[in-house]
């Protein structure tokens, strides 16, 4: 920051910043200048090209406009000269010649209107523009109406989706006052590539561009129509976007993006459309208790579970669902009830599952869903960095000038922080994607390592070995922060680009100009998703990337860092509550006693199982074996993600009580003997953490449907069933017990979150927000050290082979949320993405006679699934893409069981395959 | 298997699905096309609207499908590329379903000057002449040979003072191509000491001394801005390098023709003055903006850069010639660097201006054709051959286009004070039948003046007290017959279809003052506070100088209107 300027502004003496616009001076001293074009919001430049923002600048020929003007020292500014308010009220004039009447418009709340009572006009003198001239309405969109009638041609709409968003599918065609926004060629908006992401919407000022829940069949409409808003977090991704939601007769009518640390306002199709899930009327509203004789299977229709299941009060239901636990406690001893908790759920409900588990039944054997997403990342975080979390936020990116992106396609499954990642690349910053698919953000990458799947540890220790031979690593960081090395050095001297390029598929000099690209960056930051975790070799992927980052001293400073992309908008809050078999709360260990005595203390209860717990697939293995007999699942729904799902079903047909807490019946819940309804999470209150360690305030928006209770209540009225005197109120009291032993909610706390909505951590003070970036002076480990452990490559489990010979690999899309039970019922994600799909390479389909629109049959050793192929070049030809929403085709019906060995995370991302048409 | 074991199959989407991804699909066809057509260019942005030249030149329209395709090629997303296709009147994307248009176009010009020679009844003999099928008319701007109108442009040949029955005749013997202009090449030019100079101040020159020669001289931005020339290669030093210096040859003002003039006899004037000018700024590259309406001179240009680059006076590519497309605002020079770019032609909000900030947003130096023509001129003759001329107290010369209702139209190289009476001499008189009533003075963004204010020196600074500018001296002559009305209506229209549409004043502005001044009667008070506007709020000179035409018809012909 510069020096101040100074200078005169309405006859005051003012200062500003460098680069400091008039318009941001005058609203600092309490004069908000009209404006239509400029949108006061991080992420969006000011453009200029309303003109109802223009003051007079003496000695200036012509007027400026105020927001795109930066104040200069000496500047003379009058903004309320009768020459500036002249003008200004004539561009208004101008443009309300041309809108619909204010109490027949899109928005009768519009920006447009108060600007327009702002300057006083009213009324236009003008002329309109012939009706003939102005676009149809376009309506082929499910989530939005595009009604240019209303258009100021202000751009907003573009940069909202090209400056912000950076999707590029609104353009600015035409010239002139043909001028419009078009979608990609002139397309309607249904039909283009839009992703629906809604920030246009947000944006628009005049109602030209509206969510359809919002207006009519007439198109008219009002954003101030509601009884009601509350600020939340969006339920979907590990992004942990901050919601505003608006309420009439306690239902959402819609969701703005607010300014969180995470999304400064930005959200995507699921977090703005994706809301209505909680009022579809496959809503659990009553306990439900199967009926004797009822046989367990994939046989309930979650519209009518009547067959099944016959409704219960909650004081019976609850009582069956704690007495079939404690029968089987009793009967065969705790270890034979298991719980899956839920990373959907708050920090609060996660950790009191897990305390249930423990303290009830004194044992380790409850897990989550981050057994399936990144164990393995976290196994080798905790080996080699000392911690679990990310390093740096993934908003430091506006620090990088590198940025690895590997086995993550974050414009569907973090879509708001791949806006981030866009954006980097539009101010010059390198990225390099590394996929075996050719992910969307492609275009905008500077490399696109479009590796053979499973290739990863060969492609990484390549790049390692050019960095090492050629001595781009960072060796005062080496020495300062890091052990191991020259084992390290040592194992990567076999693994030459020139060598590996045969096994990873990527040309060595291709390899030697990433390692050069990456090591010489100032700063450079890798994230990773699914795509490195999800392998039985995913911990030796992530050590890699772990040594990459070490070796160029890429972490603890601006703009570097290790950032695993979270997948749930709860998984790093629930791994942190201890929602984990080996880890109690802070991932501190079970099997240490003094560690289990602070808990036991708190609890006020007696020690438990000093053995790690099972995992997600190895507990459903014990049901297999008989060892387990009943389980507690809170929000999980193994019956679709788990791998080799067949199998899993059958382990739940197995249990002789399984108690089923969800929002809907889901797969899981078919095979229930009790089923407890649960409030949505706009229905309840509680914290929940983001891939970015911001701890965030989620608040009960609406109230739940029927009898639907709060998953931390639930689980506490179990928990005093099973006799161990809880006395919980609210989260609040949850949250305080929580801090007992968790340092890393030191100075935060639930009245601090209430005010603030989001504190990261760690927060070194009761001030201070948090730390975006840790392990700057060295790291949780012995000796401040990390470490570097050498990976050598192992094959996946399960290659391609005469009779299966291609891979198939699993995944999300954008519109559908991990096993669907959300998203699915979500009218707009529904119609949007309604049926089974999965994508294959154009040739491929040609070779098996497959054409547009043909569906095939995927078959693996385990089983096959039906379902329409969609040709798509971002695949190789020897490989299928299958999402694992869809219950009719169930993606893990195909997926190979086999884990990684140190993470116990199965190999989705690989299984050997034979495709036909069908 | 019981009926009820699918019941827990809650859902299928069967056949409701997308069969693709979203969005317009890559097609192998049209792929292959543009591939083939971008055969050894680099995939730049900034050439965009160059490979959509190429495509439409091919296809003669710009298909969906090949633009969804370039997009593919150039890694751009599909509305970068439409909104530069809709953008320029030169391109013609089709989406599917859409009318592919015919085999020939006709582009008939209806600027003032051709109006007044009956562009209008020619339009509509052309249109009830044609099969729409085979030929399509279509209204153009000015295309620069005001002093020949009516023109028209059929294919890439212009014809002169058009009839229907020129253009019967150019059908029928397929005459669509452009004719080449006798011009002096590169040897001829260098024969006659071209290019000396530039040789001698590149061994020993000093660059201030050239600025400070072309400063004496008096020479002035001859686009019609005025700017000294000699101040502006200072400013662009000022700020580090790399540099750029483009070529400002969108002669699009209304009325002007004299870069064509010059640049279809002697261009390499101009080119010796790029590149002394380069060389004073020490340019990384030299862009040449040309429109396209000049299809002779493109290709005039195309050869001496090339002659040039064989001749090793420039190393190739160093001058990088891009082709308009059809925008009158890309004379506007951001608007033209954001063209050179690659993208629509809307101007920047200065400041910074485009000598601190301009192609890709390096310091670039900006100069019109004219100007270096001048340049060279003085550098090889002295500042002598301006400043030695003297009229009306003004010194210098300039090179009025003279077009309208006089004996022999045409550009005229005036002493820069002379005024509408010596240019109507200079242009041999009155046209027989046509009493002097009024004149345009510099385009259609001067407006118009009466003949009664005849002894005005024709210069720059001099006619700001009037209302108004000499602009590009773009002079067009309005006889007793003619209504000063409808010339501003002509006007107008133009700016109307030419705004770039990006700030309200001018894009409402101009469509809302058309529609004005069609009624019977002015709306004086709307229509004033309209031009106030416009004037003071208009991002551009475009919309500041649109109402020109308005206001100085309020002044002095209130009668008509």
């Amino acid at each position: 920051m510069g020096e101040q300027i100074k200078f005169t502004l309405d006859g005051l003496k003012v200062t500003a910043d460098q680069g400091e616009t008039i318009w941001d001076v005058a609203k600092r001293n309490g004069n908000e200048i009209p404006h239509l074009c400029h949108k006061d919001q991080k992420g969006y430049n000011p453009d200029g090209n309303c003109r109802a923002c223009v003051v007079e600048v003496d000695g200036e020929r012509t007027l400026a406009a105020s927001c795109c003007r930066n104040a200069t020292n000496g500047m003379v500014v009058k903004t309320s000269s009768e020459r500036a308010t002249k003008s200004r009220a004539m561009v208004m004039e101008l443009l309300l010649a041309d809108q619909p009447k204010k109490n027949v418009s899109h928005d009768k709340s519009s920006h447009l209107w108060d600007m327009a009572a702002a300057t006083g006009v009213a009324e236009s003198r003008f002329p309109s523009v012939k009706k003939e001239h102005i676009p149809l309405l376009d309506d082929s969109h499910v989530a939005m109406r595009v009604n240019l009638d209303a258009c100021i041609q202000c751009g907003l709409c573009v940069r909202a989706c090209r400056d912000v968003q950076v999707n590029d599918v609104i353009g600015m065609a035409g010239r002139g006052h043909d001028a419009y926004p078009t979608f990609d060629l002139g397309d309607p908006m249904g039909d283009s590539t839009c992703v629906a992401c809604g920030e246009c919407v947000q944006a628009c000022p005049t109602g030209a561009l509206m969510p359809a829940s919002v207006v009519n069949a007439d198109q008219v409409g009002d954003r101030m129509d509601f009884d009601k808003e509350v600020q939340s977090i969006c339920p979907f991704c590990g992004v942990g976007c901050q919601v505003n939601l608006r309420m009439k007769d306690n239902k959402v009518v819609y969701v703005e993006g607010i300014n969180g640390p995470a999304n400064e306002g930005r959200l995507c199709v699921k977090g703005r459309f994706g809301y209505d899930y909680i009022h579809h009327p496959h809503r659990l509203t009553k306990p439900l208790i199967r009926k004797d004789g009822a046989p367990k299977g994939l046989n309930v229709d979650p519209a009518n579970p009547f067959t099944h299941f016959r409704e219960a009060s909650w004081e019976e239901a609850l009582d069956a669902a704690a007495g079939g636990m404690a029968n089987l406690a009793q009967a065969h001893g705790g270890p034979t009830i298991a719980g899956f908790g839920s990373a959907k759920c708050t920090n609060e409900e996660a950790y009191t599952f897990q305390k249930l588990i423990r303290q009830g039944f004194g044992h380790n054997n409850v897990d989550h869903c981050t057994r399936l997403c990144h164990a393995s990342s976290v196994a080798a975080l905790m080996e080699n960095v000392g911690s679990a979390a990310v390093t740096a936020t993934f908003n430091q990116i506006e620090n990088s000038d590198v940025a690895i992106v590997i086995g993550a396609n974050p414009t569907d499954n973090h879509p708001v922080a791949a806006t981030y990642f866009k954006q980097f690349t539009k101010r010059g910053g390198k990225l390099i994607i590394m996929d075996p698919r050719g992910t969307a953000m492609k275009r905008h990458a500077e490399h696109m390592l479009q590796f053979r799947p499973g290739g990863d540890v060969s492609m990484l220790n390549a790049i390692m070995h050019v960095i090492v031979e050629e001595k781009l690593y960072d060796q005062n960081y080496i020495d300062t922060y890091t052990e191991n090395w020259d084992a390290e050095k040592e194992h990567l001297a076999n693994f030459s680009p020139e060598k590996m390029q045969d096994i990873c598929g990527i040309p060595a000099e291709t390899l030697r100009a990433v390692a050069r690209l990456f090591a010489n960056a100032k700063a450079g930051m890798i994230f990773w998703g699914m795509g490195i975790s999800q392998h039985i070799h995913g911990t030796d992927n992530s050590r890699c990337l772990i040594s990459l980052a070490l070796m160029t001293g890429n972490v603890g400073k601006p703009g570097a860092g290790l950032h695993p992309l979270r997948g749930q908008n709860n998984v790093q809050g629930a791994s942190d509550a201890g929602l984990i078999p080996m880890f109690l709360p802070d991932y501190q260990t079970v099997t240490d006693d003094t560690i289990r005595s602070n808990f036991t203390t708190v609890w006020g209860s007696g020690d438990f199982s000093s053995q790690k717990g099972l995992t997600v697939t190895e507990i459903l293995e014990a049901v297999h074996q008989g060892d387990i007999k009943g389980m507690y699942i809170l929000g999980e729904n193994p019956a679709m993600s788990d791998p080799d799902v067949s199998h899993a079903r059958h382990a739940l047909e197995k249990l002789e009580h399984l108690v089923v807490q969800d929002i809907f019946i889901t797969e899981t819940a078919n095979y229930a003997d009790v089923i407890l309804p649960a409030a949505a999470f706009y229905e309840k209150s509680g914290t929940v953490t983001n891939t970015n360690r911001q701890v965030q305030m989620g608040r009960a928006a609406v109230t739940p449907p029927g009898d639907a209770r709060e998953d931390w209540l639930i689980t506490t009225q179990l928990a005093n069933r099973l006799g161990l005197g809880w006395t919980y109120e609210t989260p609040a009291d949850i949250f305080a017990e929580m801090k007992l032993n968790m340092k890393s909610l030191n100075n935060i706390t639930w009245d601090r979150l209430s005010v603030e909505n989001a504190v990261t951590y760690p927060s070194l003070s009761p001030q201070d927000p948090g730390q975006p970036i840790v392990f700057s002076d060295g790291f949780p480990r012995e000796n401040k050290r990390a470490k570097f452990t050498p990976a050598s490559i192992i094959q996946p489990d399960e290659l391609p082979d005469a009779e299966y010979p291609m891979i198939v690999t699993t995944g999300r899309q954008l519109e559908h949320w991990h096993t669907g039970s959300m998203t699915r019922r979500s009218v707009v994600l529904d119609s949007i993405e309604p049926e089974a799909n999965c994508s294959v390479h154009p040739d491929t389909l040609r070779v098996h006679g497959v054409a547009l629109g043909g569906m095939v049959r995927l078959e693996t050793r385990r089983g096959s699934i039906v379902m329409l192929a969609r040709p798509d070049r971002s695949v190789a030809k020897d490989m299928v893409f299958v999402p694992f929403a869809y219950v009719e085709a169930a993606a893990n019906i195909l997926t190979n069981s086999a884990v990684d060995p140190f993470g116990k995370i199965p190999e989705f991302k690989f299984a050997a395959v034979k495709m036909s048409s069908a | 298997m019981a009926l009820d074991d699918n019941k827990g199959v809650w859902k299928s989407g069967k056949g409701k699905g997308r069969l693709t991804s979203k969005g317009r699909q890559l097609d192998d066809k049209p792929w292959a096309e543009v591939q083939e057509l971008l055969k050894g260019h680099p995939r730049s942005r900034d050439l965009l609207i160059e490979f959509l030249h190429l495509i439409q030149d091919k296809f003669g329209h710009l298909s969906a499908p090949h633009l969804r395709a370039l997009a593919e090629e150039m890694r751009l997303s599909m509305a970068e590329i439409w909104e530069v296709a809709t953008f320029y009147a030169h391109f013609d994307p089709v989406r599917e379903g859409e009318a592919v248009p015919p085999d020939l176009t006709i582009r008939v010009c209806e600027s003032l000057a051709c109006e007044l020679a009956g562009s209008e009844q020619l339009i509509a003999a052309l249109q009830d002449g044609m099969d729409p099928s085979r030929v399509r008319v279509l209204r153009a701007p000015c295309m620069g040979r005001c002093d020949t109108a009516p023109v028209l442009e059929i294919g890439h040949n212009h014809i002169d003072h058009a009839t229907p029955a020129k253009v019967e005749a150019a059908i029928a013997t397929q005459d669509t191509h452009v004719h080449m202009p006798a011009y002096e090449a590169l040897l001829e030019y260098r024969s006659a000491g071209g290019y000396a100079k530039l040789e001698a101040l590149r061994t020993s020159g000093k660059w201030e001394e050239v600025q400070e020669t072309l400063l004496t001289s008096g020479l002035r931005g001859l686009g019609g801005a005025g700017f000294p020339s000699g101040r502006k290669w200072g400013f662009v030093r000022a700020n580090a390098g790399p540099r750029y210096l483009a070529v400002n040859g969108d002669e699009g003002e209304p009325g002007t023709f004299k870069d064509r003039y010059y640049l279809e006899r002697t261009p390499h004037l101009m080119l010796e003055g790029i590149l002394i000018a380069a060389w004073a700024v020490e340019a990384e590259k030299c862009f040449i903006y040309m429109r396209d309406e000049y299809p002779a001179i493109l290709e005039i240009l195309r050869r001496e850069i090339a002659a040039l680059e064989a001749a090793g006076l420039v190393t190739a590519g160093y001058i990088d010639m891009r082709r308009g497309a059809g925008a009158y605002i890309c004379g506007e020079e951001s608007a033209m660097i954001e063209s050179i770019e690659g993208k629509r032609g809307i101007p920047r909000q200065r400041p910074p201006y485009v000598a601190q900030s301009g192609i890709f947003n390096k310091p670039t130096l900006v100069h019109n054709v004219e100007t270096l023509h001048w340049i060279t001129r003085i550098c090889r003759e002295g500042p002598e051959v301006l400043n030695s001329v003297e009229k009306n107290g003004r010194k210098g010369l300039r090179s009025y286009s003279v077009s309208g209702r006089v004996k022999k139209p045409g550009m005229h190289l005036l002493p820069a004070g002379s005024t509408i009476m010596d240019i109507i001499v200079a242009a041999g008189g009155m046209a027989d039948g046509h009493t002097f009533k009024a004149y345009q003075p510099g385009g259609p963004s001067s407006g118009l003046l009466p003949a009664s204010m005849h002894d005005i020196p024709l210069d720059f600074d001099t006619l700001q007290p009037h209302g108004t500018f000499i602009g590009s001296a773009a002079v067009v002559v309005l006889g007793h017959n003619d209504s000063a009305r409808d010339a501003a209506l002509n006007m107008l229209r133009f700016f109307e279809s030419e705004s770039c549409g990006q700030c309200t004043p001018c894009r409402v502005g101009c469509e809302k003052a058309v529609k004005l001044m069609q009624e019977p009667k002015w709306d004086a008070n709307l229509l004033a506070d309209l031009c106030t506007v416009m004037t003071d709020a208009s991002i551009c000179g475009l919309g500041q100088a649109a109402p020109n035409p308005i206001k100085l018809t309020l002044k002095h012909f209130a009668d008509e209107v």
